[in-house]
């Protein structure tokens, strides 16, 4: 059966088999995630030779491991020879180079072959230890912007820096935030699985009306909490974190919202100097490091949750990333990675990972609520209730920027741009949505 | 190390299987007063995990955060808790695990089914209670840490505490 992906995607309303039907899924994985540039992982992950870290862009088990000529090679985790994959799930070492289980054949750490047991058993055949085929093979292409390694599974395309456009700015500041201008992966890796396409997950991180309806038990809990301490006592970090979602409509619509092409864009915050110690530390910190003009600059950059379209979201002011991987057209896994600030205070890392612990953690009290609705989403779209999945809020009102456009927080831009992108990977023509 | 006696293995064999019917039957005030006031409830992210501050954990939580959880889990706005989640604990292999003045140590291993909406899931692992006996000689928690076996697993969310 063929599929009139035309007759799916529209300007401001897409299909709901776009999110229900396995053989796009299948799709999807050849030609959105065989094509854009997927965040694969840090290099502070592999910081010495032999170091490696295994995920999957798409349905591709990779492995990103650091070679002697100290590059990070992102291989496919897939024996030359019988097909194992090399290295087992996870990270480690691997030592000088990369040695297969099944029947020890080893490879360099970028792939190439060198050596196989029994090379005289190979004379006089067809196979030709010197052809690349029996190296591991790299994927398309390999690029790093501030540490941040990205791949793409084809050879054709933008590169990196054209891909990420105006979110660039947002992995600079993740960077520029700490006072040694670098960053560090560090205190462990968050997993959570989510019964919903991945693209309704991408959906909800700018999605700011959803927040005053569906997170009420957590922002009412937060408050109620609140309200039981001593008048006067300052308000918390975890409240704060939590009872923000209680804000009405009017306060998210001034949070203005970018959409770049490739289906980028972030949230911009509202900046509010922080007053309270761990906050009040870091910034010095910051300041004796860069000078008070520049800190001040870089802590202007304030932003909510960044889409990097569609492999992740980093969250520059707290220093995570939500790494996306599509497991079936509705299963999807989020891993949450903590980095530290280098030359930071520890106080300040603390932080973070107490913001991953109340906000990302399968136990968080916020997002339980969330993945129950992207649930009842998955389910209630596979039902004959109706077909079109409504992206109208705001439609027609975008300002144009140089490489995408703005607007404000509670209108469906980023929907409707994220599907945009989709459709162009898809090989949709969609017409205008402005 | 062993019980002092065949009444203290009695105490606290009792004692925590009181502390898990509270929490299978969702009496969630009265978990949060068995704890001393600087109490902490501890699941680590990683096996042998040493540190929570300075690595992530699925749960670590001080009593301003089992009272927010408690709140949450009692909201009628609670979506996550439509219909809400039901767990049993199966406990054993209570041990002492050490001893100090006013207090103990004691490991134990459990089982807990947890079913919600469509799915029963289990969870295993062992726990380490660190007690206290308060002036009025009744045992408190100061950390209850959970060790479960698939603590670095992919999970659903993790609604109710272990």
């Amino acid at each position: 059966m063929t599929i009139d992906l035309q007759a799916l995607v529209q300007p401001d309303r897409v299909h709901k088999r776009v999110y229900t039907d396995p053989a796009i899924f299948e799709l999807e994985m050849d030609r959105v995630f065989g094509q854009a540039w997927l965040y694969v992982g840090h290099e502070s992950q592999v910081p010495n030779v032999g170091d490696y870290f295994t995920t999957r862009l798409g349905r591709e088990p990779v492995v990103m491991v650091r070679h002697t000529d100290g590059e990070v090679n992102v291989l496919y985790n897939r024996c030359p020879h019988k097909g194992a994959k090399i290295v087992p799930d996870g990270s480690g070492s691997a030592g000088k180079f990369l040695r297969c289980l099944y029947h020890g054949w080893t490879f360099k750490c970028d792939g190439s072959l060198l050596s196989v047991p029994l090379r005289s058993g190979y004379e006089d055949t067809a196979l030709d230890l010197k052809s690349p085929q029996y190296s591991v093979r790299k994927v398309a292409r390999v690029a790093s912007h501030r540490g941040f390694v990205f791949a793409s599974l084809s050879e054709d395309g933008p590169e990196l820096g054209e891909f990420l456009g105006g979110v660039a700015t947002s992995l600079d500041n993740f960077c520029d935030r700490a006072p040694d201008g670098e960053v560090e992966v560090a205190g462990g890796v968050q997993r959570v699985i989510q019964r919903n396409n991945w693209k309704i997950f991408f959906e909800n991180l700018h999605d700011t009306i959803h927040a005053v309806a569906t997170h009420e038990s957590s922002w009412r809990a937060a408050k109620e909490e609140y309200e039981a301490m001593p008048a006067g006592t300052p308000k918390p970090f975890e409240v704060v974190i939590v009872d923000g979602n209680g804000e009405p409509l009017e306060f998210w619509e001034k949070l203005e919202l970018k959409g770049y092409d490739h289906g980028h864009g972030f949230m911009e915050g509202i900046f509010v100097p922080p007053t309270d110690p761990v906050s009040l530390a870091y910034v010095a910190s910051l300041e004796a490091s860069q000078g008070a003009e520049r800190a001040n600059e870089i802590l202007r950059v304030n932003r909510h949750n960044t889409i990097v379209y569609p492999s992740c979201s980093p969250h520059t002011s707290f220093q995570q990333i939500r790494v996306i991987r599509p497991l079936s057209v509705d299963r999807t896994l989020v891993e949450i990675f903590s980095f530290r600030l280098k030359g930071a205070p520890e106080a300040s890392f603390q932080r973070t990972l107490k913001y991953t612990n109340i906000v990302n953690s399968p136990s968080s009290n916020v997002m339980p609520d969330d993945l129950e609705a992207y649930n009842r989403v998955q389910e209630g779209l596979a039902s004959d209730g109706g077909d079109w999945v409504s992206m109208h809020r705001a439609a027609g009102r975008d300002q144009p920027l140089p490489g995408g456009r703005a607007s404000n927080g509670n209108s469906e831009m980023p929907s409707r741009n994220m599907f945009r992108t989709w459709a162009a990977y898809m090989g949709v023509q969609t017409g205008s949505a402005e | 190390m062993s019980f002092n006696d065949w009444q203290e293995q009695q105490d606290i064999t009792q004692f925590l299987h009181h502390e898990a019917r509270l929490l299978d039957e969702h009496r969630w005030d009265e978990w949060q007063r068995l704890f001393t006031p600087d109490g902490l409830y501890w699941v680590p992210l990683a096996h042998g995990q040493t540190d929570h501050l300075n690595h992530a954990s699925l749960f670590c939580e001080d009593a301003l955060l089992r009272s927010m959880r408690a709140r949450r889990l009692d909201q009628a706005r609670a979506y996550s808790q439509q219909p809400p989640t039901r767990t049993v604990h199966v406990l054993g292999n209570i041990a002492l695990e050490s001893r100090s003045e006013g207090g103990c140590v004691v490991r134990s291993t459990f089982l807990l089914l947890e079913w919600r909406k469509t799915d029963q899931r289990t969870f295993g692992g062992s726990v380490l209670h660190t007690l206290q006996r308060g002036d009025d000689s009744a045992l408190r928690i100061q950390t209850k840490r959970v060790d479960l076996v698939n603590c670095d697993a992919p999970h659903e969310a993790l609604q109710v505490f272990m």
